[in-house]
């Protein structure tokens, strides 16, 4: 690079800048918003800014009362229309580095130009205007324009008429294939069809382009895209983050927000529910169901943490995430001390925290509060489940009426070898003085206090002898932590020694302690095996994995000898938990004993009640008796059973299909919000009342102070932000920038729009559409702006790199989601079915485990088999802490937290992966096999076609030739080469397709893998 | 796989042609330089002004042992606990540090004096525990910091710290700031490589991608992991398994028809993609040179151990970074986990320092006998340290997590060898002399590379971020 070439650019590049600044400068009116404002915030706010406690000399340069006033020291900083009497004038320009400003280690000094303007600003009265973005947009007469035929809509006069004031001319028109593609991308993610491109091409109507826009944006495609662009900001992942990152359903809001966008949910409902959902008057479970979008972020497990220390930490993220999304400002700088650069104090932050502060929840596994809510994109596929299981219950009652088949079931199990019977207890007390509540079914729910060591001591009398052996179940309970069954936060408990005693019951002292010679158990954690509750190490037990399996676990342990007095006995059962690990108790034991011989015996043998019953001859039995014997037939033998089990099957597919959601709610009163001292958890100051920046228009009084008036108060006509914002944002999805540049911050940092009359355009315009999204999109890809052609030549390329005055079309690579999607589609594989729980698509071996083996808390990647292996990629499971890394290297972020703009970069990993990724290699395979099926009689016939399919376009000659060139290489290459043959083809789980010659079927994949890599392949525009 | 030089010749006759089209005019590094800084073979360059000042490290290995190795079994000696052993940690002593639900509730905190002898090592006398035999023959050449800090008392947090200067996810990591700085050394190969020991302990605290991922910066300055099962980079294999003619073909075939294109529409864009075709054709042959540890001698293997023979295992890792340093990695990343010992430090820790001392050492002396010391920063060190009292039963006791006070070790890159640096207090809870937090490691670091750490910012969100956030002095007493 020469520095000549550089110069020339930065040159031109300062004139787009600052089209209206001229060589005679004073005659140009200085602008503070664009020309002072980040000049001030970038040399001087830091120091001379809103953060009171940074302040220097006493000085505030943001304000002008303040800017002129005079201090302390006696200057006055700015005297308005006097530079040479401005205390600033006078230190830009010092000589002297102690006195110079900025000071060394705050910045370069300022340019001559800077100075220039800082200099005929003052000149010029130093007139201070309130920052652009805190104005409401302003509706300004339709700019005039020399072209006036170029134009389509209102968009096209901001565009041309910022062209012709910098002498540049919009480009041609995007060919219609170009165009397609592009629009295809954009509203759906996905290429267009051969077809779809056909029919565009040869419908000369007027309103062929309006008729695909309509179509696209009709698609159930439309909303799968705007989602994957939406998860981002929403920090959407299937697992909890931090470091162990476990697993959590959260997908049916995924499938809440697709169907919002293909339902086009106005963007004012779109927030109100996903922010207050919950608070709106009698919600819907829909509503609720949206307000997940605040439970995406991630919530940590991991041993010994602080609770608070991370709720703390969940609600700042649902702040700094709600306000970068709506408003685009960067409030969480305002977490430690007072906003350097933008007018938010400590206390505004802490008061916009006070609206996420009231849900009922905990840092360490803080999944709570959930509800079960049905995906609204299923509702008809439930309908059909809920039909199939309402004729089911009907027919239960006559099945239950049959028993014509009791005695014989009864004779069956008389002689059972594998019986146990539960027992109910006597008394029960705990040494930690916990609360020990016997439940109907012999179980003993354990609440209350919850002590680091704790030993229950339980009694039972029995007429059994010959006891052969002990079961404890260890029941769940929705009252234990995570609904599991242990009693520590994590959801499990360590049992680390059991004792038993046996006495007669007419002579308790006569008591012997019963021995152990196995324990086993149907569960056993890893290094937690249950025979190490029978040693006496407590620093060994019985532990079940309840961070991650929140189920019951039974043990058995078998005695030494049987045991059991003639006169009756009493049981004295000690459970201990002495582990380091604390609080860690059972939370719901329940004993059996079986007489049976311990080799028969399993987990869940006959209960010996039903057993006992069943040997007793029909006359002889008690009415308790047969009508225990009845209800066990019917719920496990009769005719009944079948049809219960196919309703229980039904009723899983129900509740599987839609696990619990995270949501919103708020317990008012639970906690009052502090100013944090350097946003410490531990260091509150002075309580705060939920509140919005005084710098904003204010919350309406009718509005509750919750999360529901907030939402108002972001979408009242009044509030600057959040129009500009969305349309901000959803601009910079078409053409890879947004107006205004810096989509994540709107404040004095961030960057002046480029077109700002067009940015208070759209804004208004979305307002007035009542938050119309779709009308938003069409509008803006029926402008002509976004019609023009991207192939201009590298010139215009390389005067405006990034496009910022929109002198050609958007030209750009796909997203991580649309290139994988791009190959599915093109390559026939594309599996196109809507919503649902997140698929495992391809990925390389052992990528989970080399990071985290530890059991219970990892596990191998379960690859996907079949058809959800093509399933579009916003279905792929998203582990944050080891992200897909098809997406991952296409620069999809980890979604550790809400991203606004993702990096778009070209690396040689992402040619690795589309020249060697299975998905793309199987991916080529099965296109050349359509394109071999297509009836062609040529090969360059077939070459142009598996072109278009590639690309949307046909090839030129040139490009013809070098494509014949290439596919007559790759066949001499596969002709003498079996092995490379079966190592191609055998890529992917799919199977070949053997009614093709394989030499042919290679030579044609090879060709497809050239085409599935080309630059266009993977672009559009 | 063996470059066929007529085909390369062939196909840089092609690039020199596309980009000679393209530097008519305004070059197309002049436009890749506003946007990302890009040499023509597509790797990143140097930000403008950087290095600040000469540098005194060109690289990094940087051997991080996660979970949390003990200070007190291991660097930090301290004869006085022979007096203090199994007495109550003192209030005053404490003052009042929050401790890990782990510990919280423990009735009692009895001080335990490492079960292990320490000696006095090389002319500098540096006291090593007995675990750490082979370390003791570079003793003269380390740097042992005994006065580390930080303020995380959970891993995820203080990892995330270490590796990224916050606590939280979402900032850049070291390596991505120094590849972001410093640019690419290295035509074939990442600037930032990541090893990972395999088959960990399996209760071994967990690692994320994050600890080498980018943040905000571009993602292309993330770490790449060099896996020790699979292909080596993921995606580095054809599977076609095709032979390198093929391959050839394949990539020219592209590369031609995508200049052909650029010719047409302009968009520089293309011509990063071919370049980075080519990268990627040039790592399919590097990094199986790079992993071929065939050609190296038997007296590599007496240094390294035969553990070194095996891939994944640290000792293999520790080789590998030296690999790399050689062909211009300049941040290299080895993962050990392991360390997090609540329970039995007596028998975990042998077993640990049996997996790492003999690699960390020889690499020290293999990168000195290579003369390549002088200039490649080594480190040796976990998040944070852990407690001088007992987590459970003393006698067989473990050790919970500690913030107050730890050790690590530095080496080569222009660092004082023989140097215990800092102080602890006879309790070895707190620092005494010359504390050096996660900040001021971070600000060394990047001077010895060449960089203020004040001056290497980016602007997201309003904001010019940094590694060291606001804080972070440089350590000057360890500098040589």
């Amino acid at each position: 690079m020469s520095i000549k070439s550089n110069f020339t650019l930065s040159f031109f590049l300062l004139l787009c800048a600052l089209t209206t600044l001229q060589a005679s400068e004073e005659q140009v009116t200085v602008e503070f918003n664009q020309h002072i404002r980040p000049l001030l915030s970038n040399k001087c706010f830091t120091c001379h800014g809103p953060d009171a406690n940074k302040r220097e000399a006493g000085l505030r340069l943001d304000l002008r009362e303040s800017a002129i006033a005079t201090l302390d020291s006696g200057v006055q900083a700015i005297t308005p229309g006097v530079p040479e009497e401005s205390e600033v004038w006078a230190r830009i320009n010092s000589g002297d580095e102690f006195t110079r400003m900025p000071p060394a280690g705050h910045g370069d000094p300022l340019s001559a130009t800077e100075k220039s303007l800082i200099r005929n600003w003052i000149k010029q009265g130093a007139k201070y205007q309130t920052h652009w973005a805190f104005n409401s947009p302003e509706r300004t007469p339709l700019p005039t324009v020399k072209q006036t035929r170029w134009p389509e809509n209102p968009i096209d006069y901001y565009i041309l008429r910022k062209l012709e004031q910098n002498g540049l001319s919009p480009s041609s028109p995007a060919s219609k294939e170009t165009l397609i593609r592009r629009l295809a991308f954009d509203l759906t993610g996905l290429p267009p069809s051969l077809s779809e491109i056909d029919r565009f091409l040869a419908d000369q109507s007027d309103d062929a382009y309006q008729r695909l826009v309509e179509q696209y944006l009709a698609s159930p495609a439309y909303g799968e895209n705007l989602a994957s662009v939406w998860l981002d900001l929403a920090r959407y992942a299937d697992t909890n983050g931090y470091q162990y990152d476990t697993e959590r359903k959260h997908w049916v809001w995924r499938d809440w927000v697709i169907h919002a966008y293909n339902q086009n949910k106005s963007f004012d409902d779109f927030t109100k529910e996903q922010i207050a959902g919950d608070l709106i008057p009698n919600s819907t479970p829909e509503q609720i169901l949206a307000t997940g979008f605040n439970r995406n972020h991630g919530i940590t497990i991991e041993g010994g943490v602080i609770g608070e220390e991370y709720r703390t930490e969940y609600v700042m993220d649902r702040l700094i995430t709600t306000s970068s999304v709506w408003m685009g400002l960067t409030v969480g700088c305002a977490r430690c001390h007072d906003h350097k650069y933008d007018p938010i104090s400590q206390k505004e932050f802490y008061q916009l925290y006070a609206f996420f502060n009231l849900v009922p929840e905990r840092g360490q596994s803080g999944f709570q509060p959930q509800m079960q809510i049905n995906s609204p994109l299923a509702s008809s596929r439930m309908q059909a489940l809920t039909g199939r299981i309402q004729n089911l219950e009907a027919s239960l009652p006559a099945a239950r009426e049959d028993l014509s088949g009791l005695e014989d079931w009864a004779k069956s199990i008389a002689s059972s070898g594998n019986t146990w019977h539960v027992q109910k207890p006597d008394s029960a007390k705990s040494s930690g003085g916990t609360t020990i509540t016997p439940q109907e079914d012999q179980s003993l729910l354990v609440s209350g206090v919850n002590p680091q060591k704790d030993i229950y001591t339980i009694t039972y009398e029995t007429t059994q002898t010959n006891i052969t052996a002990i079961r404890l179940e260890c029941l769940t309970h929705p009252s234990l932590p995570g609904g599991g069954p242990g009693r520590h936060t994590n959801s499990n408990f360590v049992l680390t020694g059991i004792e038993l005693t046996a006495s007669p019951t007419n002579k308790p002292e006569q008591s012997q302690k019963v021995t152990f010679r196995e324990a086993k158990a149907d569960y056993n954690q890893a290094n937690w095996h249950v025979s190490s509750a029978l040693d006496p190490n407590t620093a060994t037990g019985w532990a079940v994995d309840g961070p991650t399996r929140k189920l019951p676990a039974t043990a058995i342990f078998i005695a030494e000898k049987p045991f059991g007095f003639d006169a009756g006995t009493t049981l004295n059962l000690t459970l201990k938990h002495e582990a380091s690990f604390g609080t860690h108790g059972i939370g719901r034991p329940r004993i059996s004993l079986s007489t049976s011989d311990p080799k028969g015996l399993s987990f869940q043998g006959l209960d010996g009640a039903i057993v006992d019953a069943a040997r007793v001859t029909p006359q002889k039995r008690t009415a308790i008796q047969q009508q225990l014997l009845q209800e066990h037939y019917i719920a496990n033998h009769g005719p009944a059973q079948a049809i219960q089990v196919e309703l229980a099957r039904l009723r899983q597919q129900q509740s599987q299909g839609f696990p619990q959601t995270m949501i919103m709610r708020d317990q008012p009163g639970i906690r009052t919000t502090h100013i944090l001292n350097r946003g410490q958890y531990n260091e509150p100051t002075d309580e705060v009342q939920a509140g919005t920046p005084t710098v904003l228009p204010g919350m309406d009084n009718q509005s509750p102070a919750n999360r529901l008036g907030l939402a108002n108060w972001l979408m009242s006509p009044q509030h600057p932000l959040t129009a500009r914002v969305a349309v901000n944002r959803y601009w910079q999805m078409f053409f890879g920038n947004g107006l205004v540049k810096t989509a994540e911050d709107f404040g004095n940092q961030g960057a002046l729009p480029s077109h700002p009359q067009l940015l208070d355009y759209l804004a208004l315009e979305f307002q007035h559409s009542e938050w119309d999204i779709k009308h938003l999109h069409r509008l803006i890809v029926s402008s002509a702006t976004y019609q023009q052609t991207s192939h201009v030549g590298r010139d215009k390329y390389i005067a405006d790199p990034e496009n910022l005055l929109l002198t050609r079309g958007p030209r750009m690579r796909l997203t991580a989601e649309q290139v994988r999607d791009n190959v599915l589609a093109v390559s026939g594989l594309l599996l196109n079915t809507v919503g649902g729980p997140s698929v495992y698509p391809y990925q390389p071996k052992g990528i989970w485990l080399e990071l985290n083996n530890r059991p219970g808390y990892s596990r191998a990647y379960p690859q996907g088999t079949g058809k959800q292996l093509y399933r579009r990629s916003l279905y792929t499971f998203w582990k944050r802490t080891v992200p897909s890394p098809m997406m991952k290297t296409l620069d999809a972020p980890e979604r550790e937290f809400c991203t606004l703009k993702r990096s778009l970069t070209n690396t040689p990993l992402q040619s690795l992966l589309l020249l060697n990724g299975i998905q793309f290699v199987e991916a080529a395979r099965h296109m050349a096999t359509a394109v071999l099926h297509q009836p062609f009689e040529s090969d360059s016939q077939r070459i142009s076609h598996a072109f278009r399919v590639a690309t949307g376009r046909h090839p030129d000659n040139t490009e013809l030739e070098l494509l014949l060139e290439a596919f007559q290489q790759q066949a001499n290459d596969f002709q003498n080469d079996t092995e490379s043959v079966t190592n191609l083809l055998s890529v992917g789980d799919s199977p070949v397709d053997t009614s093709l010659n394989a030499v042919e079927l290679a030579t044609w994949t090879a060709l497809c893998r050239i085409l599935l890599n080309l630059d266009e392949s993977i672009t559009k525009g | 796989m063996k470059s066929n030089p007529i085909e390369q010749s062939h196909l840089l006759t092609n690039r020199r042609q596309f980009f000679g089209k393209a530097s008519t005019g305004i070059g197309v590094a002049a436009l890749s330089s506003m946007l990302q800084a890009d040499k023509p073979n597509g790797q990143a360059k140097a930000l403008p002004g950087l290095p600040h000042f000469a540098p005194k490290a060109k690289r990094v290995i940087y051997l991080l042992q996660s979970g949390a190795p003990s200070q007190v079994d291991l660097y930090d000696y301290k004869p006085s606990l022979e007096k203090l052993h199994l007495q109550e940690l003192p209030e005053d002593v404490r003052k009042g540090q929050r401790l890990t639900g782990m510990t919280a509730r423990q009735a009692k905190f009895p001080l335990v004096k490492s079960p292990f002898k320490f000696h006095r090592h090389g002319e500098s006398g540096m006291w090593l525990s007995e675990l750490l035999p082979h370390l003791g023959g570079v003793a003269d050449d380390l740097c042992k910091i005994t006065s580390m800090h930080t303020e995380a008392i959970n891993h995820d947090p203080a990892i995330t710290f270490f590796q990224s200067g916050h606590q939280q996810p979402g900032r850049p990591s070291l390596g991505s700031w120094l590849s972001y700085g410093l640019g690419s050394e290295t035509e074939n190969l990442p600037s930032f490589v990541v090893m990972l020991t395999k088959n960990s302990f399996n209760q071994a605290q967990p690692i994320y991608d994050r600890l080498w991922g980018s943040g905000f910066l571009p993602s292309r300055f993330q770490g790449v992991k060099l896996r020790s099962q699979g292909d080596p980079v993921l995606y580095l294999n054809d599977p076609a398994k095709q032979d390198a003619k093929s391959r050839r073909n394949l990539l020219n075939s592209i590369a031609k028809l995508n200049a052909k294109r650029e010719a047409e529409i302009g968009d520089p864009e293309i011509n990063t993609r071919i370049a980075q075709y080519e990268m990627a054709y040039r790592m399919q042959m590097s990094v199986p040179e790079l992993a071929n540890i065939n050609d190296e001698p038997e007296s590599t293997f007496n240094m390294y151990g035969d553990a070194a023979k095996e891939p994944g295992t640290h000792a293999y890792n520790c080789l590998m970074a030296r690999r790399m340093a050689e062909r211009g990695v300049r941040f290299i990343q080895v993962f050990h986990r392991g360390w997090d010992h609540h329970s039995n430090c007596q028998g975990n820790l042998p077993t640990l320092t049996k997996q790492t001392d003999q690699g960390s050492a020889a690499l020290i002396a293999d990168l000195k006998q290579r003369d390549m010391l002088k200039d490649t920063l080594v480190i040796w060190g976990g998040e944070f340290g852990r407690t001088v009292y007992a987590q459970g039963n003393p006698a067989s006791f473990g050790r919970d997590h500690h913030p107050r006070c730890f050790s690590i070790w530095m080496a080569g890159g222009g660092i004082k060898g023989g140097l215990t640096y800092g102080k602890t207090d006879d309790f070895c809870y707190n620092v005494v002399e010359n504390g050096v937090h996660v900040h001021d490691f971070h600000a060394t670091i990047l001077h010895l590379m060449g960089i203020d750490h004040e001056q290497l910012t980016h602007r997201f969100q309003g904001r010019d971020y940094r590694l060291t956030d606001v804080h972070g002095n440089v350590v000057d007493g360890i500098i040589a």
